[in-house]
């Protein structure tokens, strides 16, 4: 039975399901966006303010799209994009059996690599971030960014070109 | 090579054959690099707690549907939490209520909104609130109180022990520690103790002490005995009636050897004090000592 799609977002429990499914990612999108912080924090609060107040005119299923929807339209036109900071985590720490050479040598490429995300147009570092970094598959990033899943494809593969041909110095 | 194919290779959707054909590429290095260095980024820490709650005090807020997204939007919060403040306020003191209050050996008359007469004994506190007195006629009663109350609509006397309701009457109140005593003289009275309803009409007169109802006669068309400074008792428990003594003269009241709970009927004078004691001590044959503000009932006998 698919009763319980057809659940109401006005119902504390299905509601407070879809904050703990969809917040971080608003707030990372909205983040690789803009690469503000508290404008991503700001942006998870109003969409999803705005969700509970339209919560009996937007179905469970939509709640989604509703939700990047706002927050996507929150900073239209307003926000100035910033450097993205990314972090890397400490996984590479613990193979210390490197030579000095080669750990400066990756730390030379992550700056790079750094460099060439935040010189890359806001969709594909989107795309990007959010299949590397949060794992989203390309047709659930199409949902977000409200485009075929083809286009996305795109995005993606002009990202990594660009990525290395930046890297490359070419 | 299909088309977009570094997306396909990121999710291992390329065939044997251009994988083959792409790992030649003198670019594969340098791919197969940003796609391991990509694998271990991270973004900024989201706290999903902190974002909850302070979702759930917004929501609470109801806020208005419209979001200016502006850089004022701090301060127009600042100047909604200012306005909700004052128009909380403004509403809290337009609804404070009207209060009266007696002290020992003093009596007031008031008249309320509807020209209702309310005369407050010695002790005694009455509030009602006067915003309110169009809609529905209330009054909190703490101690004592005859009232004369216009015709109109459901007049109502709350007090800790019970609900006293009437159309338009003349009635009398005391309400004391654990003490409700209602006489009704004209019209008709309900009084509500403990969600139980009684109707008194003229001439009746309910007494509950701790809850415990008595009814007794009481003139139809009279008025309350201290009204005419004198305070009247059919078989009270004494220290009731020592209480009020204690309330018209102020006084200190102190006993030695007195049955406190032994019942007392008669009336004491609430002008006199020699003689209001005399009322008390001869019926009960107890003797009594004033000294200054403080009396001391004692019986001789027991000794």
């Amino acid at each position: 039975m698919n009763l319980e799609h057809q659940q109401n977002i006005c119902e504390e429990t299905v509601y407070r399901r879809v904050f703990n499914e969809t917040s971080k990612t608003i707030f990372n999108y909205i983040y690789y966006k803009f690469g503000n912080e508290e404008k991503a924090n700001d942006a998870v609060q109003e969409a999803f303010v705005k969700l509970w107040e339209n919560c009996a005119k937007v179905s469970p299923d939509k709640a989604k799209s509703y939700l990047y929807t706002v927050a996507n339209n929150l900073y239209l036109n307003v926000l100035k994009a910033e450097k993205v900071r990314l972090k890397y985590a400490d996984k590479t720490l613990k193979t210390t059996n490197e030579s000095p050479e080669f750990i400066m040598e990756e730390a030379e490429f992550k700056e790079k690599l750094d460099n060439a995300l935040n010189s890359l147009p806001e969709n594909q570092r989107i795309t990007f971030l959010l299949n590397r970094i949060d794992g989203k598959k390309y047709a659930e990033i199409a949902k977000m960014e409200n485009v075929s899943v083809k286009a996305i494809e795109k995005r993606m593969h002009l990202a990594l070109k660009s990525l290395r041909e930046r890297i490359d110095g070419i | 090579m299909q088309e977009n194919y570094l997306a396909k290779w990121l999710t291992d959707e390329l065939t044997e054959a251009e994988m083959v054909e792409f790992k030649k590429s003198e670019d594969f290095a340098t791919y197969q690099k940003i796609k391991e260095s990509a694998s271990i980024l991270e973004g900024p820490k989201f706290d999903i707690d902190k974002a909850w709650s302070s979702l759930e005090q917004t929501k609470s807020k109801e806020q208005p549907k419209v979001f200016t997204l502006t850089p004022f939007k701090a301060f127009i919060r600042i100047a909604a939490v200012i306005a909700v403040l004052l128009a909380g306020s403004f509403f809290y003191l337009s609804t404070l209520n009207e209060s009266f209050t007696t002290e020992y050996a003093e009596n007031k008359t008031i008249t309320l909104p509807d020209t209702s007469e309310v005369i407050l004994n010695a002790e005694s506190k009455l509030t009602f609130s006067e915003k309110q007195w169009d809609d529905n006629r209330n009054v909190n009663l703490e101690g004592e109180a005859y009232f004369k109350v216009a015709k109109g609509k459901k007049f109502t006397v709350a007090t800790a022990q019970g609900l006293v309701t009437v159309l338009g009457t003349q009635f009398n109140v005391e309400n004391r520690k654990d003490y409700l005593e209602v006489t009704c003289f004209e019209g008709l009275v309900s009084v509500t103790i403990n969600g139980k309803e009684t109707k008194l009409s003229a001439g009746n007169s309910l007494l509950a002490i701790n809850g415990k109802r008595t009814m007794s006669k009481a003139t139809v068309n009279g008025k309350p005995s201290w009204l005419t400074k004198e305070s009247s008792f059919r078989s009270i428990p004494l220290h009731f009636v020592m209480d009020e003594l204690q309330r018209q003269f102020n006084i200190k009241i102190i006993t030695k050897n007195i049955d406190k709970g032994q019942l007392y009927t008669g009336s004491f004078s609430n002008e006199n004090l020699e003689l209001a004691l005399k009322s008390i001590s001869v019926p009960l044959q107890i003797k009594f000592n004033l000294d200054g503000d403080k009396v001391l009932f004692y019986d001789e006998k027991a000794h």
